[in-house]
């Protein structure tokens, strides 16, 4: 073993003494040669005689030397470099042939790195914190639950926090929006509340000033605040001055004590921590229902670091045993008997969080899985066309090859110098293709934030990215490199010598149309992918949500962070609408507690007496409108009447309810005048609420899901609990950015401290679909890189075959073949190809696209007409593609042709 | 192309060499040669070029040093001689080489049974 490392050592050492090794060994044979001449001399031979006889006994000196030379130093490094510069020498000479391979390279290469980098970032990557392997995330499974939840109340999380035993450390933290503006437009700022654990078990330093620990998060604890530390170099131009001085958060003072290390984004993946406080500081904002003593406000989630020597599976069956206990202690008394019944048999368990905790990994891993996979096809298409150029190559150097291997150069060595060409234009492709991918993933995550999440990732280049991004520029060197390399040093010596012209000798061209019908057939492919999304996206963008999303502009309004007595909001709110409906270019306004698509949902039990009795209907669908609402939205009223002003705080209660919600719970029956009632929240019933209208149905929060039972109550008959936030529906054939400052203005003539966020309904229902529109979008543009590049391939190819031919087409057009039946006779090669390709295409993606079902909407992933016309667009342009050539081929002057023999 | 001699022979002049540097002290290639062809009585008949392929072989494996120096009718020569792993290593290949050829000395003995 030490031997051998020595042995290696020498050799490696050999590489740089390469010229002092020769000289040597020169002179030394020499004098050898000299000595043993000197003897035959001696025996009677003359000084000539003796010299020859010297070298015969001597053995080959050249032969001998060059064994020397190999074994000396690393032989395979030397030739490698002596490969590499030849390769290099050969590029230079031929630009455009190395700039179209690279090219065609970087694209594949580069689409592939982007997608990965993005699932590094989302998926592989650790958070930058201390011993983040060492980390797990509790969750907890609810009896027949499904999923695994993990957000907890305050009281489980101060319960098990004080009775776990196996996390060295533990904390948790909540996320929130925060509003820094004092009123008027919003001006949000992530934030992040945390139990004072939170840093110190992250092991996360201090920029400047110090980080909130357990002092800081006792009961009635004052505001104080860590800023992220690009926050603080945006908003403070990173002065140590910021420390001490005072930020508001929805109008609450808070005192800034720190900046965190630049680098920590928080453990949330995907989004990054602007501003956080202590959890005990949630008191400040919340007013008279604080979460901290909600037993059924879930806004807490828990990490801890597992203790030396516990397994994982130890944790979590610690974790599961403390569950009765911690959750006992943490019962909700509001609950009605199932629900603490339930509540009680929850168990925690925990999971690794070494990789951070992200909300978008369950939105996006599948789609980025997918387009992985359409990425590689991309890349294995652009092989073909660089396999293709290869051949192409190797056949216009036929000679040389032949030469080099008449002079003793083996073939092995030859593939071996091919392979080497193969590899540096890969590399070059690779270099390029990380360029386009920084730019790419760029854009990428540009086109994943929406106005209510803004998305943020680490696309910092790590060894992950670096090594898959070598990694499959060796596996593409070696997939477009390795044919062409034995194709080419496969050849009858004397005929390549005699320079007979390449189509003569040439076997490559079969191979050829081999590799252009597998284009054709990947690329139908993608092709049929992208069809699928392009037409599961457009189907969504067309439905019929039952609103009107065109000219609606929203105004949200809170009036929590206000002076405002929680009496005075209804009468608020009506003076905002008072002076919007005011406004010149707003045709009508009308005010409800939810809007459709905003995300999330309120929704409750929710008895109906009908004719034959009560029935109870569980996650019904709740909003509150005003008047106006459902002709603003254009959602038809079907029966009944619209709120009116009668239907105010004190009046009998009212409710309008849309259809899937009539037909459920009154079969058969008209539900104008019957009585509905809701579940409150001790279980009882609460006051009767008579329907006195039917609307027609309209999605509530989600496009893909069917229309959900909804009922609409009456904004004036909330209590004030319910009506801190509302929005404005405003039609207007005006632009948001004209009345934005219009509606400022009047809704300050009111109150100067009310927070106010913008939206278009267009915008918000767009925001829904981001998904889909991001798979549309990619797979639609690598479908037609691809179909780009089989065409290319195709034409390649087409040429090629006409050019080789040339002589052949002069002759027949020479005895008067017509152009006609020249142009049918490489039309068919174009058919026989495209229809090959096809086939297989079809075959391929009939076994494949059934993956994407749960992705698609509205369609099957075996949708004929996407097939068709998938294949109707291949078609076309292939037979464009092919003609070209063709056309070519009947233009053959014959003189010319026949010349060149 | 160079054909590739048998591991065996290869490591049979190794040690040839080895065991000559040993018992003659610093030598040149040349004098290796000699002395090989001498002690052979002239049975064995190699290409004198190869004794450099073996020397290469023990000096990457730290057997043997070199140093230039002038031979005895004044021409410049490498002189190589034996280091101390490498008389390590000749006293267990020696050893190894008694053995083996022990063994197949044996083998070709056998009578046939029956």
């Amino acid at each position: 073993m030490l031997t051998a490392i020595r042995v290696l050592a020498s050799r490696f050492l050999g590489l740089f003494r390469r010229e002092h090794f020769d000289h040597a060994m020169d002179e030394e044979f020499q004098s050898h040669l000299e000595m043993l001449a000197d003897r035959f001399v001696s025996q009677g031979m003359t000084r000539d005689e003796a010299l020859l006889a010297a070298k015969r006994q001597f053995g080959g000196v050249t032969q001998i030397q060059e064994e020397l030379r190999e074994r000396s130093s690393l032989a395979f490094i030397e030739s490698l470099w002596a490969d590499a510069r030849y390769a290099l020498r050969q590029m230079r000479k031929s630009p455009a042939f190395a700039a179209t391979a690279v090219l065609t390279l970087a694209l594949g290469i580069g689409a592939n790195t982007a997608i990965f980098t993005l699932i590094d970032a989302l998926m592989l990557r650790m958070v930058p914190v201390e011993q983040p392997q060492e980390l797990y995330q509790v969750q907890f499974r609810v009896p027949q639950g499904g999923q695994p939840r993990d957000s907890i109340t305050n009281a489980l999380w101060e319960n098990l926090r004080a009775r776990q035993d196996v996390f060295s450390q533990v904390a948790s933290w909540g996320q929130e929006q925060f509003n820094l503006a004092p009123g008027g437009a919003v001006q949000r700022a992530n934030g992040v509340w945390v139990s004072g654990e939170y840093f110190g078990m992250l092991g996360v330093a201090p920029e400047v000033g110090r980080l909130i620990t357990m002092a800081d998060d006792q009961p009635g604890c004052a505001g104080v605040a860590v800023l992220s530390y690009d926050f603080w170099q945006r908003h403070y131009g990173g002065a140590a001055a910021a420390v001490g001085s005072t930020l508001a958060l929805n109008g609450h003072p808070f005192t800034i004590i720190g900046v965190s290390a630049p680098g920590f984004y928080g453990l949330n993946v995907g989004g990054k921590f602007e501003v956080a406080a202590p959890n005990c500081s949630t008191r400040l904002l919340d007013g008279d229902r604080p979460r901290l003593a909600g037993r059924s406000y879930w806004w807490l989630r828990v990490v801890g670091r597992i203790k030396p020597g516990v397994t994982p599976q130890q944790l979590s069956a610690r974790l599961g045993a403390l569950s009765p206990q911690v959750w006992e202690a943490a019962l909700p008394q509001d609950w009605d008997k199932d629900g603490q019944n339930n509540f009680r048999h929850r168990r925690f368990f925990a999971v690794p969080a070494a990789t951070g905790l992200s909300d978008l990994r369950q939105d996006f891993g599948q789609p980025l899985a997918v387009l992985m996979a359409v990425v590689a096809v991309v890349l294995l298409i652009a092989c073909a066309n660089v396999a293709a150029l290869m051949l192409a190559r190797a056949t216009a150097q036929q000679r040389e090859i032949a030469v080099r291997m008449a002079l003793g150069a083996s073939r092995l060595r030859l593939i071996r110098y091919l392979l080497t060409h193969a590899m540096l234009l890969s590399a070059a492709g690779a270099v390029a293709g990380l360029v386009i991918a920084r730019w790419g993933t760029t854009m990428l995550v540009a086109t994943l934030t929406t106005r209510n999440r803004t998305v943020f990732l680490n696309l910092s280049l790590d060894w992950r990215v670096l090594a898959f991004t070598s990694g499959i520029a060796l596996v593409t060197a070696l997939l477009f490199g390795i044919l062409p390399a034995f194709r080419s040093t496969q050849l009858p010596l004397t005929a390549a010598m005699h320079g007979a012209t390449a189509g003569r000798t040439d076997r490559t061209s079969p191979l050829r149309r081999w590799i252009a019908a597998a284009q054709i057939a990947l690329s139908l492919v993608l092709l049929i992918t992208a069809g699928l999304f392009l037409r599961s996206f457009t189907k969504l963008v067309q439905l019929d949500p039952g609103f009107d999303r065109h000219n609606v502009l929203l105004v949200n309004a809170s009036l929590r962070s206000t002076n405002l007595k929680s009496d005075q909001y209804i009468a608020t709110f009506d003076a905002i609408q008072e002076r919007l409906r005011a406004l010149p270019g707003v045709a009508a306004v009308s005010r409800s507690r939810m809007t459709p698509l905003q995300g999330g949902q309120w929704s409750n039990l929710v008895f109906a007496d009908s004719d034959a009795g009560v029935k109870a209907h569980d996650d019904t669908f709740l909003n509150a409108v005003t008047l106006g609402y459902f002709a603003i939205l254009r959602t038809p009223l079907l029966s009944g009447r619209d709120f009116s002003a009668q239907d105010r705080a004190g009046a009998q209660q009212v409710a309008i309810v849309n259809q899937t919600f009539a037909q459920q719970s009154f079969p058969g029956q008209d539900p104008i005048g019957h009585i509905l009632r809701i579940s409150q929240s001790d279980g009882t019933k609460g006051p009767p609420i008579q329907v006195i209208g039917v609307v027609a149905d309209a999605k509530y929060n989600d496009l893909r899901e069917p229309m959900k039972p909804t009922v609409y109550l009456s904004v004036a008959q909330l209590t004030a609990q319910q009506s801190t936030n509302n929005s404005f529906e405003l039609r207007s054939t005006l632009p948001l950015a004209t009345m934005r400052g219009a509606i400022e203005a009047a809704v300050a003539s009111v109150s100067r401290e009310v927070p106010l966020e913008f939206y278009t309904l267009a915008e918000q229902v767009d925001d829904t679909l981001v998904q889909e529109r991001l798979l549309a979008m990619l797979s639609g543009f690598f479908g037609a890189v691809a179909l780009l590049l089989a065409m290319i391939g195709l034409y390649g190819v087409l040429s090629y075959l006409v050019t080789q031919r040339q002589t052949e087409f002069g002759i027949r057009i020479a005895l008067g073949a017509q152009p006609s039946s020249i142009l049918r006779l490489v039309m068919s090669d174009t058919f026989a190809m495209l229809t090959g390709g096809i086939i297989v295409g079809v075959v391929l993606s009939l076994a494949t696209v059934q993956l994407l079902q749960k992705m698609l909407f509205g369609l099957s992933p075996h949708d004929a007409t996407t097939m068709l016309i998938a294949i109707g667009v291949l078609a076309v342009v292939g037979l464009l593609a092919g003609f070209l050539p063709a056309h070519r081929a009947t233009r053959v002057d014959p003189m010319v042709a026949l010349r060149y023999e | 192309m160079t054909e590739r001699k048998s591991e065996v022979f290869q490591g049979t002049l190794d040690l040839m060499v080895l065991k000559t540097l040993e018992a003659m002290g610093p030598l040149h290639g040349y004098g290796i040669a000699r002395r090989i062809e001498q002690l052979s009585e002239q049975l064995l008949r190699l290409n004198e070029g190869t004794v450099y392929a073996s020397l290469l072989r023990l000096a990457q494996k730290g057997w043997i040093r070199s140093a230039w120096g002038t031979s005895e009718n004044n021409r410049k020569a490498r002189f190589y001689s034996i280091s101390a792993a490498g008389c390590r290593q000749l006293a267990r290949e020696a050893e190894n080489w008694e053995r083996f050829s022990g063994v197949v000395g044996r083998i070709l003995q056998m009578q046939s049974e029956g």
